[in-house]
């Protein structure tokens, strides 16, 4: 099942904050702002699919699509599936 | 049939000559699909070329330009896209000197990035910049010499991000270099071999390298036109233009060529191609096994037994990266034997040695390297693993010792300096001067890495010369710190720079430490932190892992008053960071 929104925007705030080491505010850009690079946005996806039991098919994704935390929500609700 | 062009190539040192040899390889084929391309969003169907659609259009790409002068150096500066591959080859076969710049990231601010851009064009003595529409209207009143347009596949939906404004930045007419000759008369392209400001210079790679290189390659690889390349490496780099691009072309062998941004974000695509295509070559970074064993589990499971040889290359070979990537894909036919090793270098074209088809990659335990060269204990980056993976036997022709800092040569299992001979050695450096030689103490190259042989092989296991590899992108710490220094509120000259090991994808992420001009304090310093990251972002191309604000006289200098890198370091991973 999936999890509902405000779960995956904590999440998506924990995840983001633990990459960036030190706790994201809400509308803080993550990508453009160059606060973290591709690499990074790897490991936010894995963070992400760890702790909400889902899978992030990246096929159509741009790291812009992780770039603030209203952003990562918005694109996990479009794209991500529950775990098998 | 395998045909495998073994043997001297008799006349092929002039331009002229390789490119006859080009067009008879792939005339001699015409119908062999040689060159694939993919282009979002339609993954499913690369633009393909036989090897004669291939002369056709990169002849016809190169004449629609118009260039009227001979010998001209033309800058390319384009998205991956089938026109750049083919651009590039129609232009060495009209006797033009192509360089291949690096296209932004997406995420770069627009505006600066091409303010940015201007100085760096500026200082090129170049004929001609190759660009987007857009981008070539926008640039061209402020470039010293002509900006032509080319358009290109899915182009429209990458210059988007560039506003439809000319750019306002100009520089005084004097501060541009003169252009008045090609970099050698037997330059056949240029290299940009890292450097993203001002300084940027680039390897000239001549006919009679090139032919070396890739024959020696070609036989150390025992590869043929029934070889297949896949690759998602950018041309701008040696891995991608040399290994993944001229390789397969000089032996009309398929290479099927994927954009960096499309496979970071889809790595699943390069096993599709690699089972669709049966592709038996490809190269890439360390850090691309470790990623690739990491997203496994999620994908489809594709045939891979097919591939002869995926190598690692252009990162130091970790060996936690390579058993990774065996233990995910074991089911999907990847064998040990397939795992290889390369040491390579835009200054000699690309490989320097090659780990032989076949044989399981050699490993040497730490504890069997003497270091006792206690002069070298100032590297600017050291492998801290408990095995060290070969990176394989010279090429034929190529000449490896190790040097220790006494100038002595070192036995077998003691590191020093890596130094190299080969034909396919540099001459020299194209940039802001013109063409400079490079000096060489007979005829060897001192690479600034440090290594060790053992059994004839090499393990390249640290580096003196303090470059980040970051994803096998190579980034000056000069640069950054350049650009650091130029914002206001920083201590000018009070900015470091440096690597910082990135264990889970066994590359490194870049880090800055730039001391506040005025009295600390944390709001002042996170708003320069915002500005240094952004303009990193956009000069350099790569975001920075770790900014580090500090007051006044943190930055560590050596005994003789100089800022050091290497205690800087340290200082900061002791008391900045937790590398858990």
């Amino acid at each position: 099942m999936m999890p509902d929104s405000s779960t995956i925007r904590t999440a998506a705030r924990e995840a983001a904050s633990e990459i960036v080491g030190r706790p994201v505010k809400e509308g803080w850009r993550l990508v453009t702002s160059g606060l973290i690079d591709s690499l990074s946005v790897l490991k936010l996806i894995g963070l992400l699919e760890r702790r909400l039991g889902i899978t992030i098919p990246p096929e159509t994704l741009q790291p812009e699509d992780f770039d603030d935390v209203d952003l990562i929500v918005e694109t996990v609700e479009r794209v991500a599936k529950p775990h098998a | 049939m395998r045909a495998e062009f073994k043997g001297e190539m008799p006349g092929v040192t002039t331009n002229a000559e390789f490119c006859e040899e080009l067009r008879k390889r792939l005339l001699a084929q015409p119908e062999r699909p040689l060159l694939r391309v993919a282009v979002a969003p339609d993954f499913e169907r690369p633009v393909e070329f036989t090897a004669k659609d291939s002369l056709d259009r990169a002849g016809q790409l190169a004449s629609s330009l118009g260039i009227t002068k001979e010998r001209c150096v033309v800058l390319l500066l384009l998205p991956h896209s089938p026109e750049l591959f083919l651009v590039h080859l129609g232009l060495v076969l009209n006797g033009h000197i192509p360089a291949i710049l690096a296209w932004p990231t997406s995420r770069v601010d627009p505006e600066k990035y091409q303010r940015n851009l201007v100085h760096q064009l500026c200082h090129l003595p170049a004929d001609l910049l190759i660009t987007l529409p857009r981008l070539a209207e926008n640039l061209a009143g402020s470039l010293p010499y002509p900006a032509r347009a080319l358009s290109v596949a899915n182009g429209a939906s990458v210059e988007k991000v560039f506003p439809v404004a000319p750019v306002s930045e100009r520089l005084e007419r004097g501060e541009f270099p003169a252009r008045n000759a090609p970099p050698t008369p037997d330059a056949l392209f240029l290299q940009f071999s890292g450097g993203t400001t001002g300084a940027q210079k680039a390897i000239v790679v001549t006919a009679g390298m090139l032919a070396h290189q890739l024959k020696q390659l070609g036989e150390a690889l025992r590869f043929s036109d029934a070889d297949v390349v896949v690759s998602w490496l950018p041309l701008y780099h040696d891995m991608g233009l040399i290994a993944c691009f001229w390789l397969p072309l000089w032996h009309c062998a398929g290479s099927v060529q994927i954009a960096a941004n499309d496979w970071v974000m889809n790595p699943e695509l390069l096993l599709k191609y690699t089972a669709r295509y049966k592709a038996t070559f490809c190269w890439l970074p360390n850090f691309s096994f470790s990623y690739l064993a990491l997203r496994g589990e999620q994908m489809q499971t594709y045939s891979l037994g097919g591939m002869r040889a995926w190598i690692n290359c252009s990162e130091p070979v970790r060996s936690k990266s390579v058993a990774e990537f065996a233990a995910a894909f074991a089911e999907s036919g990847v064998k040990k034997e397939s795992l290889h090793a390369s040491y390579a270098m835009a200054e000699t074209v690309f490989a320097v040695t090659q780990s032989e088809p076949g044989r399981k990659l050699a490993t040497v335990q730490r504890s069997r390297v003497r270091h006792e060269n206690h002069a070298h204990s100032g590297l600017a980056f050291d492998l801290i693993d408990d095995v060290y993976v070969s990176s394989g036997k010279p090429l034929p022709d190529t000449e490896i010792k190790i040097v220790a800092a006494d100038g002595s040569k070192c036995p077998d299992f003691v590191p020093g300096e890596i130094h190299v001979r080969t034909p396919s050695l540099f001459s020299g450096y194209w940039g802001a001067e013109g063409f400079q030689t490079h000096s060489l103490s007979g005829g060897w190259h001192a690479t600034g890495d440090f290594g060790f042989i053992a059994d004839g092989e090499l393990f390249v296991i640290g580096r003196f010369k303090d470059i980040v590899i970051v994803g096998g992108n190579n980034i000056f710490p000069e640069d950054v710190e350049a650009v650091v220094n130029s914002v206001s509120g920083i201590h000018a000259g009070r900015v470091v720079a440096f690597g910082v090991e990135d264990q889970e994808f066994g590359t490194q992420g870049l880090a800055v430490v730039a001391e506040m001009k005025d009295e600390f304090n944390e709001d002042a310093a996170l708003e320069l932190e915002a500005t240094i990251r952004k303009l990193i972002l956009t000069a350099i191309g790569t975001a920075a892992r770790y900014v580090s604000l500090v007051p006044q006289k943190w930055i560590v200098k050596s005994t003789a008053g100089k800022i050091s890198r290497r205690e800087t370091r340290e200082r900061f991973l002791r008391e900045r960071i937790s590398l858990g």
